[in-house]
């Protein structure tokens, strides 16, 4: 973690615990939400896109301005058959543009090939990760395969009785799916779980990766999955507030103002969008950050076009 | 014999364990905490639901609250299972030992006989019926190293073994098998079963096709009076497998208990999977399952053989390890912040 970062974050946990929740509705008015409005439109999202479930979370880590059965939204175990930066490699050897929105000056948008480094406000917050190589599939955190502690364990495989071996057993498969290409890229699955940010008043997305043998990906793997503008600027990884161990996290830095921005276009555009579709037009825009992974954010809903 | 000669073996595709991050913090905490040296079986709960994804199997996963509260929680509000339908609810029990050599040295066939003996009496006795996720029942064997952050651990899904096997045609989608108007009425009541908040009572069921093709969702223990009502009836179950050829390991223990209580050789069975979290029935094959007939199995009170120690990630009969000394041993997380 930078210098910059841990700054921030020791900043935004005091203001956090010294000040209270947001209780006014500026929902058009900024793109935020109260804690009130975020369990509305998360109880839209969990009866409209039933993979998503409220959780609890740890007690101990239970926020006081939320329900205590609602206190993050989670979706478990979404593929991601491929690697994003696999995928911006493809439009750039086709000469395309990626316009992920119209607009130069937002955070979020990006058209490839024009050097982003030297304008735009930088996020507070940004990473020191390694850029991710190019090559699709590293191993993942040391599993039982590297260990030399435990040599004795290889004693235990196999010694088993013979029924083991038995005809009605499907013989184990190890890779779910491989596109028939010649980069074998492993099926990873990913938590997508969202949680309330008490000190910029929006959703925060965290993802937990896993390799195709369902292990943990160090979370600097999960950075291949992200868009890579994104992976170097707005993807941070972080404590989760609820969930054990560091996750990667698209930054709310600029959330409010992202949706603040098409809350605006929507409005021009004669929709008046309700509270509680906050989520919908929310996770369409993560889409952007996390193209290949397939969580469900499908709800039909009046973007104004007509 | 002609039916096998028809069918080839059901080949059932194992469980998928995955037991999360969360998972192993609790288990440290509760060993310190709470079972402290102790060595007795604490009751878990994995959580499961149906496939819902083309590629990726679901997994039985153990999360934070898959374990009893810590003692030092107890004072807190009353601790309720948190199930919804993305996480029902699995019983297992855990054998976690204080010592790698009490690990290898646990009787792994005798907590498997244990375990099969505990499924074996729930079909028997009809409990499976009322409560059809005691046929999921799961085992789990650990050594939680707390001085290294690593923990050792074996998963195991005992699932009866049928001498002769089970056979099958293969498998056709029900989207094909049903006309019209039956799947029109399998995905209503299927839908409406779902929404059902029975959870861990619901993960297999019946589906009633009447003579006049309506179609009801009905608990196993109505097989019975469904059979006296005449018209079709097919076996249905919760899936966590994704493939389109083979069943998941659910569906092992559910025919065991067809045969054995039902005495059945025949039945049409329905993997319920999901797509974006509703049934999608071409996405859910249906297989036409022949039963042996198993005079031994209403005969002799012996419980039957049972397999379902997982394999690890060699492919071979063995423990799994993870390391999290990253994320739980204080001296590297002291370092990392500084």
């Amino acid at each position: 973690m930078v210098l910059s970062q841990r700054l921030h974050e020791a900043f935004k946990g005091a203001v956090e615990r010294m000040t209270g929740p947001r209780t006014v509705s500026a929902f058009k008015e900024k793109g935020v939400l109260t804690p009130d409005e975020f369990v509305e439109a998360g109880d839209n999202l969990v009866s409209k896109c039933p993979t998503w479930s409220w959780e609890m979370g740890d007690p101990s880590s239970r926020k006081s301005y939320l329900p205590p059965d609602k206190q993050f939204l989670i979706t478990r175990n979404v593929p991601c058959l491929r690697r994003a930066s696999s995928i911006e490699e493809e439009y750039e050897a086709a000469g395309d543009e990626v316009l992920l929105d119209n607009d130069d000056d937002g955070g979020w948008l990006a058209t490839h090939g024009i050097d982003r480094g030297s304008k735009g406000e930088e996020c507070l917050a940004s990473i020191d990760a390694e850029e991710p190589a190019k090559s699709s599939f590293r191993p993942s955190i040391p599993q039982d395969d590297e260990d030399s502690d435990v040599p004795d364990m290889l004693e235990c495989e196999d010694l088993d009785n013979v029924v083991e071996n038995d005809v009605a057993t499907l013989q184990p498969y190890l890779v779910a799916y491989e596109p028939d290409d010649d980069h074998i890229l492993r099926t990873r699955t990913y938590d997508v779980s969202i949680t309330y940010d008490k000190y910029y008043q929006t959703p925060r997305v965290w993802l937990t990766g896993y390799d195709e043998t369902r292990h943990l990906l160090q979370p600097e793997l999960v950075l291949e999955d992200v868009s890579q503008d994104h992976a170097r600027k707005t993807v941070t990884i972080e404590d989760h507030p609820h969930m054990a161990g560091k996750h990667a996290s698209v930054h709310p830095c600029r959330h409010g103002a992202v949706m603040k921005k098409i809350i605006d276009v929507l409005m021009s555009r004669g929709v008046n969008p309700e509270v509680d579709k906050y989520l919908f037009i929310f996770l369409k825009f993560v889409a952007s950050v996390i193209p290949t992974i397939e969580y469900d954010y499908t709800m039909d809903f009046d973007l104004g076009h007509s | 014999m002609e039916e096998n000669e028809n069918g080839m073996v059901l080949q059932f595709a194992a469980w998928q364990s995955a037991a999360d991050e969360s998972f192993w913090h609790r288990l440290a905490s509760f060993k310190l905490n709470t079972q402290r040296l102790a060595e007795h079986p604490i009751p878990i709960s994995g959580f499961f639901a149906p496939c819902s994804h083309p590629q990726v199997p679901s997994h039985l996963q153990l999360l934070l609250e898959s374990l009893p509260p810590d003692t030092a929680d107890m004072n807190d509000t009353a601790v309720e299972v948190h199930s919804n339908r993305n996480r029902l609810p699995v019983p297992g029990i855990l054998y976690n030992t204080n010592t790698l050599e009490s690990f290898q040295a646990l009787d792994r066939q005798q907590l498997m006989s244990e375990a099969t003996q505990q499924i074996w009496d729930d079909i028997c006795s009809g409990r499976a019926e009322e409560n059809t996720d005691l046929l999921n029942r799961f085992l789990v064997i650990s050594y939680a190293d707390l001085k290294k952050w690593t923990f050792t651990y074996w998963f195991a899904f005992p699932g009866l073994v049928m001498t002769p096997p089970a056979t099958s045609a293969s498998s056709q989608p029900a989207s094909e098998v049903f006309n019209k108007d039956e799947a029109a009425g399998i995905l209503a009541a299927c839908t409406e079963w779902r929404a059902l908040p029975s959870g861990a009572s619901s993960t297999a069921f019946l589906l009633h096709i009447t003579l006049n093709s309506d179609v009801r969702a009905r608990p196993l223990k109505d097989w019975a009076i469904v059979q006296q009502d005449g018209g079709k009836v097919v076996l249905a179950f919760y899936d966590p497998c994704h493939l389109a050829t083979n069943p998941g390991w659910p569906l092992r223990n559910l025919l065991a208990l067809a045969s054995v209580r039902w005495d059945v050789t025949r039945v049409q069975v329905l993997c319920y999977r999901e797509r974006r979290g509703q049934v999608d029935l071409e996405h859910c094959p249906v297989f036409d399952v022949a039963l042996p007939s198993l005079p031994e199995w209403k005969e002799v009170k012996d419980v039957p053989a049972a397999v379902g120690w997982e394999r690890n990630l060699r492919g071979r009969h063995g423990p799994r390890i993870v390391h999290l000394a990253s994320s739980m041993d204080p001296i590297r997380l002291a370092e990392s912040a500084a």
